[in-house]
């Protein structure tokens, strides 16, 4: 079960990047203390309840914290307490959790609170705001955090849909023993849990702010964290500033073996460092571009297209490394993969029409064409860097063989696409996203497959996939998570949509291997079943796996303590700018 | 001397056209983009054009491919060629509904006057204070891109230039003697408007007609730029030049030369034509040529 971090294919790694923006004129000589990023999709709400995509979650989550973060140095990823004060306390049995809160937090200052002055953060306030993630009338799409596994959270919900209970009424699993004390009981092991307490999802919301706002309250994020929201022009950019009142929260000292020294030099200073966070919404991948070479946005993902300006054997070219920037290269939890929904009577009854289609594309070519041979050709939904990666499986049908799916389409009965209908192939309108969706059309013309691409916008887009309307479609999946569950969960028929399983693929075999390794911990039991349920997806297909793609980030020279992994999305307050390298570096790009 | 029937304005007209030396070459390199449009259609013209080849992506000019490839390893030259046709489909279909929406209302609001014009007016305001674009994308958006969509969102948005011209010559005509003497013997509404009047209008038409098939050939592209426009897949002188914003990074130049160039010809040979057909037809101009 993982959250929504899907970022569509086309988007490319582009859309991820971090940059800084400078409000300043050059003339007056004026540089502001301020990191910002350039989404290339809108974000649409900024509530934990909705922190269902990449762009939503990552705004959200430096207004919003959590009980539990990642270590922000370390790799793999290790689980720190955030404002729980430690590590939870978990029963023999591992069905009771028991999690201290951190005294002393409180909520930004808001109108909606006494006096205008945060109050401070209790126990109840994540079990209201738990209640609101999972109350049906919310339609979040991050209510499997809970759900079927807390007890008492099914029966909730359900009395909840027939207006039998309100949120004075108790959740069994889900409860506040005092005012710093929060209690989990589960209905049966679920070793992901302490993941799920590090998503935007389950960050807490003072119950006066809801009241107040209402339904306006995706507008008016109020939260814990370091930074809040200044101002939100929709489309356009989101303005974070520093929360004057954020407690006192320390660089980390311990860093990863791999990390240069100079990571650590600003250890256990008080962050964050900024004072200002931008988020700019630029949809287009060279105005992007030419934004960060001008030193507006200084840490970018990135464009496909100017690899071959910016990059040379995989070092970054002299000129640009003149310019004082840096290169970072990340292989990152990411998969994107080709969804083929099952409800479909022709796509979903039909194995050896999805195995030809598989056979069918190109992915080597695909990986030069779009990402310029930077990433790994997907064997299989497990992506690298996580728990159940297994880099020795070849899938049968990823090897690009054409001969071998015209068979396949005769025995499906098909031959050369005879009796098949124009399939509908949805894909955003960007120009990237478009051209993918034509190279896709081009491969299955090879087999006599005909495919009409239908560009739509980005919440169209999710709504057809939300609705189970479309077709096949291209899309990626990020890990929420450092555990293979959160990709296989993709295909749990529990998860069917509107939850992740866009391809609505159900086999009871792979659910019954599901439920099974829920209940494991980490090891090898656990990746065994792992590995069974991936072979049972590599054979039916109801996804192709496409790419592996690998994050190559370039940051400004006055960027400081940058390091990124996509799973950790509160990076923001551990990152520096170095004032005095700006003023040199930026009036001479 | 009695004229014969046949030496109306339209002859006149072409007379003078004749005369302009430009406005012929114009014209034949107009005609040259039909016969180019008609041959892509029929396929005898660069039949290949939606044939693929992965090796070749993104190949320079050569003696092989004079406009290099795209992304997709087809050849730049045979897509521009059958970008034309998409721009004189949507050219030809788009303006020629708009002709007809325009003619019709502005005739209607023009001859009957009062409520009907009222009423006419009040619409071709209304939908003259909402952002043609903004119009032209929402249309696209609820239909769906396709060629025809296209169409139909750019005919059903620009008619209103046409549709005042018309109006306020029918207004002017409505009263003339001609218009009463046909009344006087027993000429119904439709007659007065359709075999009377409209004669007399017909060449601000052609000529709105003519400047509004530039228009909406300019319209497809920016459309097709902003991703609203043909279907994808289908060659477009937009798609060309909105994919080129990203390959132009990678030194890729000649898919937006080329479309760029063919659309320039177009362009600049329609506009002259205009002018030139502007000049012959007004009859004021008529004894200063």
């Amino acid at each position: 079960m993982g959250c929504i971090k899907q970022i569509i294919t086309s988007l490319t790694i582009g859309l991820l990047s971090i940059s800084m923006f400078t409000a300043c004129t050059s003339d007056k000589k004026k540089f502001e203390n301020s990191i910002s990023i350039a989404y290339g999709s809108d974000v649409k709400a900024l509530d934990p309840v909705f922190a269902e995509d990449y762009y939503a979650s990552q705004v959200s989550s430096q207004i919003f914290e959590t009980l539990y973060e990642y270590h922000y140095l370390k790799r793999p990823l290790v689980v720190q307490p955030l404002l729980a004060e430690s590590m939870p306390k978990i029963s023999e049995d591992g069905l009771t959790y028991t999690i201290k809160l951190k005294k002393g937090i409180f909520f930004q200052d808001n109108e909606a609170f006494k006096e205008g002055k945060g109050r401070e953060l209790t126990a109840e306030d994540f079990i209201y705001s738990w209640k609101r993630l999972l109350d049906p009338a919310n339609k979040s799409q991050g209510t499997w955090v809970f759900d079927g596994k807390v007890k008492g959270v099914s029966d909730w919900r359900e009395k909840m849909r027939k207006g039998l209970a309100d949120y004075d009424t108790p959740i069994e699993g889900l409860q506040a023993t005092d005012k710093n004390t929060i209690q989990i009981k589960l209905e049966k092991p679920y070793h992901q849990l302490i993941y799920v307490l590090a998503m935007t999802y389950t960050a807490p919301t003072a119950k006066e702010v809801v009241d107040k706002y209402g339904e306006e309250i995706i507008n008016h994020p109020v939260g814990t964290g370091p930074f809040i929201l200044k101002d939100w022009i929709k489309s356009n950019k989101i303005v974070l500033v520093k929360n004057p009142n954020f407690r006192d929260m320390t660089y980390p000292t311990e860093k990863d073996e791999e990390d240069p020294e100079s990571m650590l030099k600003d250890a256990g200073k008080k962050i964050p460092f900024v004072d200002k966070l931008v988020f700019n919404i630029i949809t287009e991948d060279q105005t992007r571009w030419l934004n960060f070479m001008k030193g507006n946005l200084d840490i970018l993902s990135i464009p496909k297209d100017n690899f071959d300006s910016s990059i040379a054997n995989d070092q970054i070219v002299t000129d640009l490394a003149d310019k004082g920037l840096e290169l970072h290269v990340n292989t990152e939890p990411d998969l994107t993969y080709i969804a083929m929904n099952m409800k479909d009577p022709i796509l979903g009854k039909n194995k050896k029409l999805r195995q030809a289609i598989t056979l069918a594309y190109n992915t080597d070519a695909a990986l030069k064409k779009f990402y310029n041979d930077r990433g790994i050709v997907a064997q299989s939904i497990i992506p690298p860097t996580i728990d159940g990666y297994d880099p020795s499986f070849k899938n049968p049908y990823k090897d690009f063989d054409v001969e071998k799916a015209k068979k396949l389409m005769v025995e499906a009965g098909y031959p050369n696409g005879k009796g098949l209908p124009e399939f509908e192939f949805a894909t955003t309108s960007s120009s990237t996203a478009v051209q993918m969706a034509e190279f896709f059309k081009d491969q299955m013309s090879q087999i006599g497959i005909n495919i009409k691409i239908v560009p739509n916008s980005w919440p169209q887009f999710t709504q057809k996939i939300h609705d189970a309307k479309a077709q096949i479609w291209g899309i990626a999946w990020v890990s929420d998570y450092p555990d293979a569950e959160n990709f296989l969960q993709l295909l749990y028929g529990e998860n069917v949509s509107p939850g992740p399983n866009g391809s609505n693929f159900v086999n009871a075999e792979y659910d019954k291997l599901y439920k099974q390794a829920l209940l494991l911990p980490s090891g090898e039991k656990r990746t065994k079943l792992y590995h069974k349920m991936r072979d049972i997806a590599s054979e039916e297909l109801p996804m192709i796996p496409m790419i592996h793609r690998q994050g190559y980030y370039l940051t400004h020279g006055w960027i400081e303590n940058f390091k990124r992994h996509i799973t950790i999305s509160d990076n923001f307050k551990y990152i520096r700018v170095n004032m005095d390298k700006k003023k040199k570096l930026k009036p001479e790009l | 001397m009695i004229r014969k029937s046949q030496n109306s304005l339209w002859n006149d007209a072409f007379q003078r056209l004749k005369k302009n030396k430009l406005s012929m070459v114009c014209l034949f390199i107009i005609i040259a983009y039909i016969i180019l449009a008609l041959g892509c259609k029929l396929g005898l013209f660069f039949p290949s054009f939606n044939e693929t080849n992965n090796a070749i992506s993104y190949q320079a000019p050569s003696a092989e491919h004079w406009f290099g490839t795209d992304f997709m390893g087809r050849d730049v030259m045979a897509r521009a060629a059958h970008g034309t046709l998409t721009s004189l489909t949507v050219g030809l279909w788009g303006t020629g509904l708009a002709v007809i929406i325009g003619t019709l209302l502005g005739s209607l609001a023009g001859y009957f006057g009062k409520l009907v014009d009222e009423g006419i007016v009040w619409l071709y305001t209304t939908i003259d204070t909402i952002p043609y674009i903004l119009l032209v994308s929402a249309f696209s958006l609820v239909l769906g891109p396709s060629l025809y969509t296209l169409c139909i969102a750019i005919g059903l948005t620009t008619w209103v230039g046409l549709c005042r011209v018309v109006r306020a010559e029918f207004i002017k005509h409505r009263e003339k003697e001609y218009v009463q003497a046909a009344s006087s013997i027993g000429a119904s509404h439709a007659r007065r408007i359709f075999t009377h009047i409209l004669p007399n209008v017909f060449h601000i038409v052609l000529i709105q007609f003519s400047l509004g098939f530039v228009s909406t050939i300019k319209s497809e592209v920016i459309l097709s730029f902003l991703g609203l426009g043909v279907e994808p897949g289908t060659p477009s002188w937009g798609v060309m030049i909105n994919n080129a914003k990203q390959e132009l990074a990678r030194g890729v130049w000649w898919g937006l030369a080329s479309a760029t160039l063919l659309m320039f010809v177009l362009v600049l040979a329609f506009n002259l034509f205009n002018d030139a057909l502007r000049d012959a037809l007004d009859p004021k101009l008529k004894n200063k040529s």
